[in-house]
C-alpha cells in the first residue's frame, strides 16, 4: 500500500501553495509526527510548486477507512501550517498504489513539472528524500520506489531531451551565445541598459561563467548598482562605443526611440576587432540596434523575434519528447511493481525456509552420528539440496502468479502463513 | 584469402552505409539506440576495413596504394579512422554522419571498380614510398575533414545570420569550435602532403629515369599545396577568419580530389602505377 497527498501548480494558485511550503525543519517535525502515527514510512517534498507526502502506512490502525487516514494526515498537516483559513480539501489531490507510483515518476522526470521538462526537481527530490532517510521514516518501499524515480529522472535528461532548449527569452539569449562561441569564460559581454529583460540575462551569463560584463545605462547610478551586484564594471552610456572592438555579445535593452548602435558606428570598430564574431542580442522594444548591422560578416543579430521562436521550438520539442517520456516512466514502474510483488513475498518465503532449516538442523543433530564420518559433509549437502529444491515450486509459484488478483495473492500468502505456523513466531519457539 | 578478400570488398561499403545510417539516425532524430551503437559500428567497421587492407597487402605482395580505386579504399579508412580520433580528442560525436558519408562514397567506389593487381612495378619495392604515401593520405583525410567542418561551420553561420532554426542549428557545433577544427585539420594535412612532397622530390631520381617537374600530377598537388599554404599564412597574420577559412577548406578539398582522382585517371603522368 502506498498513499499520496498532495497540493501543487495544478490544484493551487500560489499564495495557496506558499501557505502549505514546509522549511526542512518542519518536514522534520512533521515526519517524525507521522511515522508511527500513521505511517511504517514516510516521504515529504516540498518546493514552490508543490508539497507531497508519500507514505505507506501502518499494517494496523486505527482508521476505518482510507478516506479517514487521508482527512487524519490532511488536517495534521494544514494544522501545523496554521493554514486552515487559505488551503481547503479541494487544493489536495489523493492517490493511491501504482497511481501514487506513477505520480512520483511523472515528478521526478518533469512531466508534472509547472515548465514541462524542468527537472530541477529532481535535485529537490533528492535533498528532500535524505531527510527521510536521516530521521529513518523511510524504508524498504519508500527507499526502492525513490530509487526508482531518480533513475527515471536521470534516463529522461540523459536519454530525452525534455529538459532541452530555453523556455525563457533571456535562456534563448545564452543558447545563441553557445551556438557561436566555444567558451564563455573567456568572453566580454556588454550590457546596454540595466532593464528588466536585459537583467536577467545578465544574470543567466554570469551564472554560464562569462568572462567579464561590461553594463551601461542612461543613468549610470544603475549600471553601477548591478555591476556591484554582478560582479560586473560599469561604463558611461555615451561612451560605450569605446568597448565594442573588446566585446564578443552585446545584450541591449533600452527604451529608445532612434537606434543606439548604427551599422557605421560598428564599421568603424569592426576592423579593430580582427573579424571575431559578435553577437547582438537586441531585446529593446522598439529595437534598439540597426537591422543593417547584421549585414557586417561575423556580426549576428539577433532580436525579440528569434528569441521568441526559439522559445516556441523549445516548448514543442519538449511537448513532443512526453510520449518518450512516458514510456521510460513504464519502463521503471513495472520494474518497480516486480520488485514490490518479490517484496512481499520475499520475508515470507526466508521464514518458510527457517522452518526447514531448523528441521534440518534438528534431524542432523539426532542422527548426524549414524553416519560414517566421511559420509557427514555429503549428508550436509543432500540434506541442503532437499530444502532448495522443496522451496522452488512455493517460490516460483508465490513470484509469478500473473494472472492472480491482489487478493488471491493475499490469500496465497496466508495459507503459507497458516500452513507452516508463521504468525510471527519460529518453529523452534512453537516446539517449545 | 582470395574469397575473404572478394567478400570484403563487396561488404564493406555496405559496413559503412550502416555506420552512416546509425550516425544519421543519432543526428536526426536522436534515438537513443542509434546514439549507442554508432560508435561500436564505426570502431567495427574500421577493424574490418584495416583487416581487408592487411589482406589485400599480403595476398597482392603489395599495399593496396597502387591504382586510383585502391587509394580511394585508403582514403575512405584514413578518412574513418581520423573522425574516430576526433570524437576521441573533442567529445563531439555528431558530425560523424556527414564526414563518414565521404568513407561510404569512397568506398562504394573503390569496391565497385578495384582490380586484383598482381603485377608491380618493382620501382614502388621501396620503403621510403611508404612515408610517401603514408603521409599524403593521411594528409588528404585531414584536407577532407576541414572541408565537412568547414561546410558545416558555413551551414551553422547561415542559420545564424538568417535566423534559421531546425535541426542542423540545434546538432551542429558553434562556430569557434568548428573553426578551431578545420584550422588544425588544414595545418596538420599541409604538415603532411610537406613531408610527403620533401620525400616524393628526394626519391624521384633515384626511382625514375625520366621524370618531369612538369608532370600534371605533380603540378596539381603543388597548387594544392600552395592554396593551403599561402591560407595558413594569411591565417597565422590574422588576415583571415572565420568564413574565409572554410572557403579555403572546401576550395583546398575540391582541387585536391580534382588533382588526386581526375588527373591521375585522364592525364599521363610518369607517376601512375597501372
Amino acid at each position: 500500500m502506498l498513499y499520496l497527498l498532495g497540493i501543487n501548480h495544478r490544484t493551487a494558485d500560489l499564495a495557496t501553495r506558499e501557505k502549505l511550503w514546509l522549511s526542512d525543519e518542519e518536514i522534520r517535525t512533521l515526519l517524525s509526527a507521522f511515522h508511527r502515527q500513521f505511517f511504517e514510512e514516510c516521504f515529504i517534498v516540498s518546493t514552490c510548486n508543490r508539497t507531497e507526502l508519500y507514505g505507506v502506512p501502518l499494517s494496523k490502525h486505527s482508521f476505518a477507512s482510507d478516506t479517514e487516514l487521508f482527512d487524519a494526515v490532511e488536517r495534521q498537516m494544514i494544522a501545523v501550517k496554521n493554514a486552515g483559513e487559505e488551503v481547503s480539501p479541494e487544493h489536495f489531490y489523493r492517490l493511491k498504489d501504482m497511481h501514487a507510483a506513477k505520480h512520483l515518476m511523472k515528478v521526478a522526470t518533469g512531466l508534472d513539472s509547472m515548465v514541462l521538462g524542468d527537472v530541477q526537481i529532481l535535485n529537490q527530490l533528492r535533498q528532500h528524500y535524505y531527510l527521510a532517510a536521516e530521521l529513518k521514516t523511510s524504508g524498504a518501499i519508500l527507499n526502492k520506489l525513490l530509487q526508482t524515480a531518480f533513475h527515471a529522472g536521470k534516463r529522461t535528461k540523459s536519454e530525452t531531451k525534455i529538459s532541452k532548449g530555453a523556455v525563457s527569452v533571456s535562456y534563448a539569449a545564452i543558447d545563441l551565445a553557445a551556438k557561436i562561441f566555444f567558451d564563455l569564460g573567456e568572453k566580454t559581454a556588454l550590457l546596454i541598459g540595466a532593464g528588466e529583460t536585459g537583467e536577467l540575462t545578465a544574470r543567466h551569463l554570469v551564472s554560464r561563467g562569462i568572462g567579464k560584463l561590461l553594463i551601461t545605462n542612461r543613468t549610470l547610478g544603475k549600471a553601477e548598482t548591478l555591476a556591484a551586484e554582478l560582479r560586473a564594471a560599469a561604463i558611461p552610456f555615451d561612451r560605450f562605443n569605446e568597448h565594442l572592438h573588446n566585446v564578443d555579445i552585446v545584450i541591449s535593452s533600452v527604451n529608445s526611440t532612434g537606434f543606439v548602435l548604427s551599422k557605421t558606428e560598428l564599421d568603424a570598430v569592426f576592423d579593430n576587432r580582427k573579424r571575431s564574431p559578435l553577437l547582438i542580442v537586441d531585446i529593446g522594444v522598439p529595437r534598439n540596434i540597426d537591422p543593417e548591422v547584421n549585414s557586417i560578416e561575423n556580426v549576428f543579430l539577433h532580436d525579440m523575434d528569434t528569441l521568441s521562436r526559439i522559445v516556441q521550438q523549445s516548448l514543442q520539442r519538449r511537448h513532443e519528447c512526453i510520449p518518450e517520456v512516458n514510456e521510460i516512466i513504464l519502463d521503471e514502474l513495472t520494474e518497480f511493481h516486480r520488485w514490490h510483488k518479490s517484496h512481499a513475498v520475499a520475508p515470507i518465503l526466508d521464514e518458510v525456509r527457517a522452518v526447514y532449516e531448523s528441521i534440518r538442523n534438528e534431524e542432523l543433530i539426532q542422527h548426524i552420528h549414524k553416519f560414517r564420518p566421511d559420509d557427514k559433509e555429503l549428508v550436509e549437502h543432500v540434506t541442503k539440496r532437499i530444502i532448495h529444491r522443496l522451496m522452488q515450486l512455493p517460490a516460483s509459484e508465490l513470484r509469478n502468479g500473473k494472472d492472480d488478483t491482489p487478493e488471491q495473492k493475499e490469500m496465497k500468502l496466508r495459507m503459507v502463513r497458516k500452513l507452516f505456523g508463521l504468525n510471527g513466531e519460529s518453529h523452534s519457539k512453537e516446539k517449545e | 584469402m582470395k574469397m575473404i578478400i572478394d567478400v570484403l570488398t563487396v561488404i564493406l561499403p555496405f559496413f559503412y552505409l550502416v555506420t552512416v545510417i546509425a550516425y544519421g539516425y543519432a543526428f536526426i532524430p536522436k534515438k537513443p539506440a542509434a546514439k549507442k551503437f554508432k560508435t561500436p559500428l564505426l570502431i567495427t567497421t574500421i577493424v574490418v576495413h584495416l583487416l581487408y587492407i592487411i589482406l589485400r597487402t599480403i595476398y597482392f605482395v603489395h599495399p593496396p596504394i597502387i591504382s586510383v580505386f585502391e587509394i580511394l579504399s585508403l582514403l575512405a579508412f584514413s578518412i574513418a579512422a581520423s573522425y574516430r580520433i576526433i570524437e576521441i580528442r573533442t567529445g563531439i560525436k555528431n558530425t560523424g554522419f556527414l564526414i563518414l558519408l565521404l568513407s561510404l562514397i569512397f568506398q562504394t567506389i573503390s569496391s565497385l571498380f578495384i582490380q586484383d593487381l598482381y603485377e608491380v612495378n618493382p620501382i614502388l619495392r621501396n620503403n621510403l614510398l611508404g612515408i610517401h604515401v603514408l603521409s599524403a593520405l593521411i594528409g588528404y583525410s585531414a584536407f577532407t575533414i576541414s572541408a565537412v567542418y568547414g561546410l558545416m561551420y558555413l551551414l551553422q553561420y547561415h542559420n545564424l545570420k538568417t535566423n534559421t532554426l531546425g535541426i542542423f542549428f540545434d546538432n551542429l557545433p558553434n562556430l569557434e569550435r568548428l573553426e578551431h577544427l578545420t584550422h588544425n585539420a588544414i595545418t596538420v594535412g599541409f604538415l603532411l602532403l610537406t613531408i610527403a612532397i620533401i620525400i616524393g622530390v628526394a626519391w624521384l631520381p633515384y626511382a625514375f629515369e625520366e621524370y618531369s617537374f612538369l608532370d600534371p600530377k605533380l603540378l596539381g598537388t603543388l597548387l594544392v599545396w600552395i592554396m593551403y599554404g599561402v591560407g595558413l599564412f594569411m591565417i597565422k597574420l590574422g588576415k583571415r577568419r572565420g568564413k574565409q577559412i572554410m572557403k579555403l577548406a572546401i576550395s583546398g578539398f575540391l582541387v585536391s580530389i580534382f588533382s588526386l582522382t581526375i588527373i591521375n585517371l585522364y592525364f599521363s603522368s610518369f607517376h601512375n602505377f597501372f
